[in-house]
């Protein structure tokens, strides 16, 4: 046992970090308070939400209508916008003065920006995306995480330090439906605030917030690879066809052709759509890990060897500006169309 | 004033060739050939372009076995003016805090004003290390990078971040640790001759844990978490079914649909 190693006894309570900017809340935040829910369940400790930013009342409200015991907020105007600095001081702050046996935070670009800064000066374990969750007896959390691009599954464990903490993939887990009635029966306690803007380290000086689009709750999704070269036109009009919302591979997205909040895989969100349809998708593991939990995939690619065909139930293999229209014609009722293939 | 640049550059197995061994049915990673972390190539890019913007010096540092510094001879082919391995049995058994507190000290040591590294590795891609550097030395961070922005008159580096469904542009004082979203730096071809001199000519400096004082601070026993099971994932079963026209793909979404 290292000399950090802690009085395990001591820490107690499940906290889940409720991610909002300017009162929008991170869906991944309700997945995990979903989730959390089970695991107190089995170790008999308290729900406890955190949030940090300015003008909390709603957000806390709903933290507790969606299963939280208490909500813990830091009010303040230095925590809006986010920033690294300021939220991972304040955080470890509450961390090291309540001792909270497991946190968990959603893996979104700021989930896995301030964690860290955290968990290195609390000396605590942080798993990184974790796609599964469980709690053995002794309190102990077994976080499993894919690594090597998707081939393996680990279980991660944190024994003899404190908190156990753990980001997690969004998209992964289902929230729970919020429930009113739950939050006259929930605390929701004021924090002191510890950090001043005289001490930031980093300015905010633009931020633009475009789409937020939730596309893992989406039934059907149509997505763009690298395939389209940057006309959506055949995709979107098959998604509107098919009544499903458009998704994108990383490719698609870092080429700016569709926004990052739709990204499919490793690095975006996990998905479940009844059905999946990729369009011009090679089917990179990376890829293929966030949509693999799909109900039907088809894929549509002109070449033969494109490993989404492996990971298809029905491919076609064919020039996507052809069969994207026809296959939109046909959905819409219109007479076959001649198409290559 | 001039800027001394650090790049976190980390040796991982080849994604693309590891194979299943045949004997065991499982995951052969250790005969995939070791390659540099494909992000970090876009770390190195992002460096050479803050040298670009306010002159100074690129350091590559990488921790791990004596091997890589291969990746080391890479980095300074690709323009990199050094080189820094650190290389420690000690370090056996590392998660990312005393991963993250290595290269936090190596960054002091070389007097760096900015790290770069990747967004994650392709191996056990926590992206975690980048923070962790920042944190262990209270120096400030932009992760998700996708452009950068050198303003030595302010003493401050700032950055296009990527969040999610938007972007910010932040300003950090220095010294501060950037990681880079994958993707969106092009990292510029190796010309020939530095090819050369990184392979026959350039030895790196090396380090080992004490030369950085932290031996009690490293490996196994300071590494809060632990990988426990290791698990292959089966592939999802697909049907693999390929229709030659749109008709027949018409009867299974009309089913999912249903
Ligand atoms: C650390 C890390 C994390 C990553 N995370 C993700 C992630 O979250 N999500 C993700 O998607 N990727 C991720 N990637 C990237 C991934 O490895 C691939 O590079 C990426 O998925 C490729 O995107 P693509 O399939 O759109 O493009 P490509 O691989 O370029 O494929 C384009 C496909 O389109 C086909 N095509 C071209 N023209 C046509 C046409 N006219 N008609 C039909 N088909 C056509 C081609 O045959 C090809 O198969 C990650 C990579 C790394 C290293
Ligand atoms: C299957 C598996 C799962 C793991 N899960 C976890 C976990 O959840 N939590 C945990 O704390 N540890 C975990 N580890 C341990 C972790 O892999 C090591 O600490 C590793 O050395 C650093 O993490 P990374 O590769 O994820 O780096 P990342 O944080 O993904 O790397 C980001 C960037 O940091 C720089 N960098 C990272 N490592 C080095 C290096 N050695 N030298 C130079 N630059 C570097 C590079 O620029 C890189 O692009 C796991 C290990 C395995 C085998």
């Amino acid at each position: 046992m290292s000399d950090d190693a802690v009085d395990v006894g001591e820490y107690e309570d499940v906290w889940v970090f409720v991610e909002e900017h300017g009162g929008e809340v991170m869906p991944v935040s309700w997945e995990l308070l979903a989730e959390a829910a089970k695991l107190t369940e089995t170790t008999g400790d308290d729900l406890v939400a955190l949030a940090i930013g300015e003008g909390l009342e709603t957000v806390a409200d709903e933290a507790l209508a969606r299963g939280a015991d208490r909500v813990l907020v830091a009010d303040d105007p230095v925590f809006e916008p986010y920033r690294a600095d300021p939220y991972g001081e304040q955080f470890r702050a509450m961390v090291e003065e309540r001792k909270p046996s497991i946190v968990l935070i959603g893996g979104t670009h700021t989930g896995r920006d301030f964690a860290g800064r955290v968990a290195v000066p609390a000396h605590a374990g942080l798993t990184a995306d974790v796609t599964e969750l469980d709690v053995d007896d002794e309190g102990i959390l077994q976080a499993r995480r894919p690594a090597f691009g998707g081939d393996v599954l680990a279980t991660i464990l944190c024994e003899e330090h404190r908190p156990q903490m753990a980001t997690i993939r969004p998209g992964v887990f289902e929230a729970a439906a919020p429930d009113p009635e739950r939050v006259a029966d929930g605390d929701v306690v004021s924090v002191d605030v510890v950090v001043d803007e005289a001490d930031a380290i980093s300015e905010v000086l633009e931020r633009e917030v475009g789409d937020t689009a939730d596309i893992t709750e989406a039934e059907r999704i149509v997505a763009v690879g690298r395939g389209v070269e940057g006309d959506l036109e055949p995709a979107r009009r098959l998604a509107e066809a098919l009544d499903a919302e458009l998704a994108a591979s990383r490719a698609a997205v870092d080429e700016g052709w569709v926004d990052g909040a739709r990204q499919v895989g490793q690095t975006g969100k996990t998905v479940r759509p009844d059905l999946y349809v990729a369009v011009g998708i090679s089917g990179a593991i990376q890829h293929v890990e966030g949509m693999n939990k799909s109900g039907t995939v088809v894929a549509i690619n002109d070449d033969p060897n494109a490993p989404i065909f492996e990971h298809a139930d029905y491919g076609i293999v064919g020039d996507l500006f052809e069969v994207c229209p026809a296959l939109a014609d046909r959905l819409e009722g219109e007479p076959i169309q001649e198409v290559t293939g | 004033m001039t800027w001394t640049i650090a790049v976190g550059v980390k040796q991982v197995p080849d994604a693309d060739e590891v194979g299943i061994d045949p004997d065991t049915g499982r995951l052969d990673r250790a005969s995939a050939p070791a390659v540099m972390n494909g992000p970090d190539r876009h770390a190195l890019e992002a460096a050479l372009t803050i040298r670009d913007q306010v002159g100074g010096e690129v350091i590559a540092m990488t921790m791990g076995p004596p091997n890589a510094t291969s990746v080391l001879e890479e980095a300074v082919a690709m323009g990199s003016d050094d080189a820094v391995l650190i290389s420690d049995r000690a370090f056996a058994g590392s998660d990312t805090w005393p991963t993250s507190l290595t290269l936090a000290r190596a960054a002091e040591a070389l007097e760096a004003d900015v790290v770069v590294c990747g967004e994650e590795t392709t191996d056990s891609s926590t992206g975690q290390v980048p923070p962790g550097i920042a944190a262990h030395n209270g120096w400030a961070q932009l992760t998700y990078a996708e452009a950068v922005d050198a303003r030595p008159e302010e003493g401050r580096l700032a950055a296009r971040r990527d969040v999610e469904g938007g972007y910010e542009l932040v300003a950090a004082e220095l010294p501060v640790v950037v990681a880079v979203a994958f993707g969106e730096f092009d990292p510029r071809p190796a010309p020939l001759h530095r090819k050369i001199y990184g392979e026959n000519d350039f030895e790196p400096t090396v380090w080992d844990a004490e030369a950085l004082g932290i031996e009690d601070e490293v490996g196994l026993d300071v590494s809060p978490t632990s990988v426990g099971r290791m698990e292959t994932v089966d592939p999802v079963e697909r049907k693999g079914e390929v229709v030659d026209e749109v008709d027949g793909l018409l009867e299974p979404i009309a089913e999912v649909r249903a």
